[in-house]
């Protein structure tokens, strides 16, 4: 069985369908990017497994559970990790801090009451390790470059240590080489975690992704490797326009 | 150790000094004086239990005068019925009540009026706090349905007069028996029982602050959304923190109470919630204490110039606030974090010129 299966998934805003009967299915391990022209849908599709927006119709199988009229936090306790397009990261707390909020493996309110705020354990360090920013940890989140920014959301994402990690344009802003260091991790993260990427970057795309769905109008598109996606003439049409 | 830890811990027992050893002895062990200054020290309470909400969570309560006045009512009730011995306490008889209310019943009993008087608060705090927290509502909303409670609440006591005393309050009141111990509010032992509680109550908010709750509860103030992605009921964490807060509040009711020995609605009055906002914003939300020294060095300061300006005290502490909230936001706490960082740059500055005059002295030495 699949690890997602969305299946005839809709949003309706207004008059809007942001989201008009999506069918798909991740398998675990899986690094699946979400492709499409803006407004296509694919934010919104996201929102809908995260639980950030509630469904119109359709339903979302997670490990076979249905969740979609879950609570969000019930959704995260499941296994489900969101990166929003927009950074949000907690500027007043530290890296180190942000780090700690992430990793809530054990969310309850009795488990937070008898523990440390800040715990430098071997995990953390590596972490930090892993994005660079090691020299940073104790400086307040609100004084990172954009680019430290997008890392420390990364590394957030990998501390909260979710099976399913949705990611929305994670790589909006960075230099060629960070983003070629985005998708080492990125593979790196497949081993152990199922990853929906929603990306621009066709380069970046080309390196990780082992399947992609291309979105247009709330609707899929096309669905293939990327050789397929390249070749295929309904894609082009909607990229270009015409 | 982590700054915030240690600025906290110095910061912490500096204060314990000053209040068990240094206060007493600048007032000359002073009875009066020191009834005072015991009655500043159970404000401070009051004042940390909502840097608590208010300084971590980002939830302005407003209705923070309500739970004290319960705290406070709950101790009036206990010692009225034991000045007023077999009879009915004197102003129900002139609303004519001729029973005991049920409600009255229970507070004959010094146990559950100390259990009561954190209690009903805490559990008063935690419905209006499900209801809120659980319907999302954050941010001004917060402050509005708790200022709203705050008004309905103080309108019901002064309504209920054969319960309540109504707009006189609860006065005439016995003195606390606890342990075969009565309690003089003009001695020093009363002054140590204040701190003792002022110290423990900060202990408990240094503890939680600190802890991951806490670290929870700032991700919330920040960010109450994204904080559910990771998995946080966010909910049941702010309902926690609103009645460990409405909890501190009524036992800061009690002691006052016990201080100026009687209760009045006056107490969950708008003005005097504003007023406890107002200390913990000059002290600085940010932390417990700071918000409690907020709230001992604005009344102190009321005590010496309210004399002076009889009218004219609340235009200066309105003012305060103004200033305070336009030019120092985070509050005396903030001004003295800001100072510490600004030295310790200067510090790491002068440690780089130390370090370089062996070199200029050595090249000086050549060319000599
Ligand atoms: N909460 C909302 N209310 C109303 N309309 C919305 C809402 N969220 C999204 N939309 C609309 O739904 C459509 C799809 O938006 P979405 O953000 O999913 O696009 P996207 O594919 O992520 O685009 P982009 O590449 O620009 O990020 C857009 O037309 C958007 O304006
Ligand atoms: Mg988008």
């Amino acid at each position: 069985m699949s690890q997602l299966q969305v299946k005839d998934l809709q949003v309706q805003f207004g008059g809007l369908r942001a989201v008009d009967g999506m069918n798909f299915d991740v398998e675990k391990g899986e690094i699946m990017c979400l492709l499409g022209p803006n407004g296509a849908g694919k934010s919104t599709t996201l929102d809908l497994i995260c639980g950030k927006t509630q469904p119109t119709g359709g339903s979302i199988l997670f490990q076979g559970t249905e969740i979609s009229r879950m609570l969000e936090f019930k959704r995260a306790r499941l296994g489900i990790g969101r990166k929003f397009q927009v950074p949000s990261v907690y500027k007043d707390l530290t890296v180190v801090e942000n780090l700690s909020v992430a990793r809530s493996a054990r969310p309850s309110v009795l488990h937070s009451l008898t523990s440390r705020a800040v715990r430098r354990s071997a995990r953390v360090k590596e972490i930090l390790d892993i994005v660079g920013l090691v020299n940073k940890q104790d400086e307040a989140a609100g004084n990172l470059s954009h680019g430290e920014t997008q890392w420390l959301e990364i590394a957030m994402l990998i501390a909260q240590d979710s099976r399913l990690i949705l990611m929305d344009e994670p790589t909006a802003g960075m230099t060629i080489q960070e983003t070629d260091r985005t998708a080492k991790i990125f593979r790196k993260l497949s081993a152990n975690h199922t990853l929906i990427v929603v990306e621009h970057d066709m380069s970046f795309v080309r390196t990780v992704a082992d399947r992609i769905i291309v979105m247009n109008q709330g609707k899929k598109l096309a669905e293939g490797s990327i050789q397929e996606i390249e070749a295929n003439e309904a894609v082009k049409t909607a990229y270009l326009g015409h | 150790m982590n700054s915030r830890i240690s600025y906290d811990v110095i910061g912490f027992a500096l204060f314990a000094g000053v209040i068990l050893f240094g206060v007493p002895a600048i007032l000359g062990y002073d009875a009066f004086e020191l009834s005072t200054f015991s009655r500043y020290l159970s404000l401070a309470i009051v004042s940390m239990a909502l840097a608590l909400s208010w300084g971590t969570a980002g939830l302005l309560n407003l209705g923070q005068a309500a739970t004290f006045g319960m705290g406070s009512y709950a101790m009036a009730m206990h010692l009225k019925l034991k000045a007023s011995g077999e009879s009915l306490p004197d102003f129900m008889g002139w609303n004519n009540v001729d029973t005991l209310p049920w409600l009255w019943v229970p507070f004959q009993s010094l146990t559950f009026t100390l259990l009561a008087g954190f209690l009903i608060p805490a559990g008063v705090g935690g419905l209006i706090a499900v209801f809120m927290f659980r319907a999302r509502i954050a941010g001004v909303f917060v402050a509005i349905i708790t200022l709203a409670f705050l008004v309905a609440f103080q309108l019901l006591v002064i309504n209920q007069q054969g319960f309540t005393g109504g707009q006189n309050g609860l006065t005439g009141l016995a003195p606390l028996e606890i342990f075969g111990w009565v309690v003089d509010i003009y001695s020093v032992s009363f002054y140590y029982l204040v701190s003792a509680c002022l110290l423990v109550a900060l202990t408990l908010g240094l503890y939680l602050t600190h802890s991951k709750f806490g670290l929870v509860l700032r991700a919330i103030r920040e960010d109450p959304e994204r904080t559910r992605y990771f998995g946080y009921n966010v909910a049941s964490y702010e309902t926690l923190i609103f009645c460990i807060s409405a909890a501190l509040a009524g036992w800061a009711g009690m002691l006052y109470a016990l201080v100026l020995e009687f209760a009045s609605p006056t107490y969950m009055s708008v003005s005097f919630s504003l007023a406890i906002v107002i200390w913990c914003a000059v002290g600085g939300r940010e932390s417990v204490l700071a918000a409690a020294i907020g709230a001992i060095l604005v009344n102190l300061a009321e005590g010496r110039l309210s004399d002076v300006f009889v009218e004219g005290w609340h235009l200066i502490l309105g003012v305060m606030f103004l200033l305070v909230v336009m030019f120092m936001p985070r509050g005396i706490y903030g001004l003295i974090v800001d100072a510490g960082r600004a030295l310790k740059r200067q510090g790491s500055r002068a440690e780089t010129v130390e370090y370089n005059p062996p070199d200029a002295l050595l090249s000086q030495n050549r060319e000599s």
